[in-house]
């Protein structure tokens, strides 16, 4: 194995680790997020990225990271938008997302082996549907584009808003909670 | 939550905040928003035209697969979709900021003209780069020399030009548009 | 609805911090972030090719995953890589806590059968998804999200926003019976 499947390996496994340390191992707990008496996901989802967001920004700043050089998702606009609502309707379905459904299997659940078979149908079924909706599937292609970009703010900007966004999330989250 | 997790969350919530309040103000985090320019240097190197390349040079590079070789074509997608150097990859100069140089590569920028890949090469140079050249009066040169020279060469052959018609000195094209459609034409 | 469990769970805001930093870690030391529906597609487009491998490479979506001499080499994409770690983690994580349990997870009155049904239709409905949008939570929502990629972003939205506006109609899959008269 190369050194970089090697760290691949350990990245994966403090991954793995986490989510369940937060016990998001647990579908009917993650499910809760939906029915707003456990909103765990959103905490630790938003927490995580604006961890990486900010420690991104910084490092490039400082010239420790060539920000440049790390790949940006590519962005279609219209079928990340159908592929979410989708994507959404599995997840409160089956209480799971691909990463949680592994580290679910991993502690003895076998709901997490049920999502991972569906998973698998899943992207087998739509993977061969591609060619048959191949302009809906590339529609609103942007290629690398970021909010700043987008709005045409800069970068700096656009971090202390998300962050302002999040930190204002958590504190309506801490409060609906509250009253579950 | 337990009153210790509050607590810690607070902390976090507080670190949070401070960098991010400090993020409008510290401008981009993009290493190419910081470049430096060595102005005696790079003018001195002009002087002594080490900073270009000619096609014919671009087009042994690109037949004997020099190692580390990296083509920029700095012209809007439109135009690279219509025609681009063999092995080319495009970044248009309002894109400039995401470039990534490694230090093994040697890069070639090239425009319709010339004269954007030479303000490239002053840009990419301030980055920090060394081994950057470009293409001195740009594709129009790459046609005029390569792919529909005077004479034949062994390089025409190999990228899949032809010769000039018998007479013509001088080209008949004069913008680098009319020059890629009158290729395309040829096109067998 | 089932309250809140009473297990011993890490503070989410010290997890998240942390996933965070695995994250930036991934960032800077591999120059990519997190992912976890490429593995499934990668290892996807293994078993598609040892069954049919001409519909692998004629394929547009899954010939991407093959090596350029049309063989499928799902061990050595970084992704599936991780996954295997993810389960290596979340493994030793559980047994660490004594959280390791051979169970079917489930709502309260939710009978086994209806469990298992609809984690696989929403894991199908959640692979269909991913490879619409190219990722899922952890590919677009946290690593796109994170370098505010726009079309990440618009997935947030959308599998936040798809998720909260099914879960009334499907409340029946996480319980099985009306909670009095509580909305929840």
């Amino acid at each position: 194995m190369t050194d970089s499947l090697v760290l691949a390996f350990v990245i994966g496994v403090a991954f793995g680790f986490t989510l369940e340390r937060a016990g998001l191992a647990d579908a009917p707990k993650l499910a809760r997020q939906f029915y707003l008496t456990d909103l765990t996901v959103f905490k630790v989802m938003f927490s995580a990225l604006v961890t990486a967001m900010l420690g991104l920004f910084w490092l490039g700043r400082l010239g420790v990271v060539d920000v440049s050089a790390i790949y940006v998702p590519e962005t279609f606009m219209a079928p990340q938008f159908l592929g979410g609502l989708v994507f959404g309707l599995g997840f409160v379905a089956c209480g799971l997302c691909p990463g949680t459904s592994c580290v679910s299997a991993a502690t003895g659940r076998l709901d997490g082996v049920a999502v991972i078979g569906g998973l698998f149908a899943g992207v087998v079924a739509m993977g061969f549907a591609v060619p048959a909706i191949a302009p809906f599937f590339t529609s609103g292609a942007r290629g690398t584009f970021t909010i700043p970009d987008a709005l045409h703010l800069p970068y700096g900007v656009v971090v202390f808003a998300v962050t302002l966004m999040a930190l204002g999330g958590f504190m309506v989250a801490e409060r609906i909670e509250a009253r579950a | 939550m337990s009153t210790a997790n509050i607590r810690t969350g607070r902390a976090l919530a507080i670190i949070a905040l401070m960098l991010g309040a400090a993020a409008p103000f510290a401008g981009s985090p993009y290493r190419s928003a910081r470049g430096q320019v060595d102005v005696a240097g790079l003018a001195g190197m002009i002087a002594r035209e080490e900073d270009h390349v000619t096609a014919l040079e671009l087009a042994t590079w690109i037949h004997d697969r020099k190692s580390g070789l990296r083509i920029i074509d700095v012209r809007e997608p439109a135009e690279f979709a219509a025609y681009q150097i063999p092995t080319a990859e495009n970044v248009p100069l309002s894109q400039f900021r995401r470039l990534s140089v490694k230090p093994e590569e040697t890069v070639v920028l090239y425009s319709g003209g010339g004269a954007h890949a030479a303000q490239a090469w002053v840009f990419i140079r301030a980055m920090g780069h060394r081994q950057v050249f470009f293409l001195a009066s740009g594709l129009n040169e790459w046609i005029d020399e390569v792919m529909n020279p005077v004479a034949s060469t062994p390089i025409t052959r190999y990228f899949g030009g032809v010769a000039r018609p018998e007479g013509s000195t001088s080209p008949s094209a004069s913008t680098t548009a009319d020059k890629v459609k009158q290729l395309r034409r040829r096109g067998c | 609805m089932a309250l809140r469990a009473p297990q011993p769970y890490a503070n989410p805001y010290v997890a998240g911090t942390c996933l965070g930093l695995v994250l930036l870690a991934a960032f800077v030391l591999t120059g990519r972030g997190l992912g976890a529906s490429g593995a499934f597609a990668a290892t996807s487009t293994s078993a598609v090719r040892a069954v049919a491998p001409e519909a692998a490479q004629t394929s547009p979506y899954f010939s991407r995953y093959l090596e350029a001499d049309g063989r499928a080499r799902p061990w050595h994409d970084w992704l599936v890589i991780e996954i295997l770690g993810v389960v290596a983690g979340g493994l030793v994580s559980a047994v660490a806590a004594g959280r390791w349990r051979l169970t079917l997870a489930r709502g309260r009155g939710v009978s086994p059968g209806a469990r298992v049904t609809a984690a696989m239709g929403g894991g199908a409905a959640m692979g269909a998804g991913a490879v619409l949008a190219r990722g899922c939570t952890s590919g677009q929502a946290l690593t796109g999200g994170a370098m505010l990629s726009v079309g990440s972003w618009i997935f947030i939205a959308a599998a936040f926003g798809g998720a909260y506006a099914f879960a009334r109609p499907l409340r029946a899959l996480w319980s099985g019976r009306r909670v009095g008269g509580s909305t929840r």
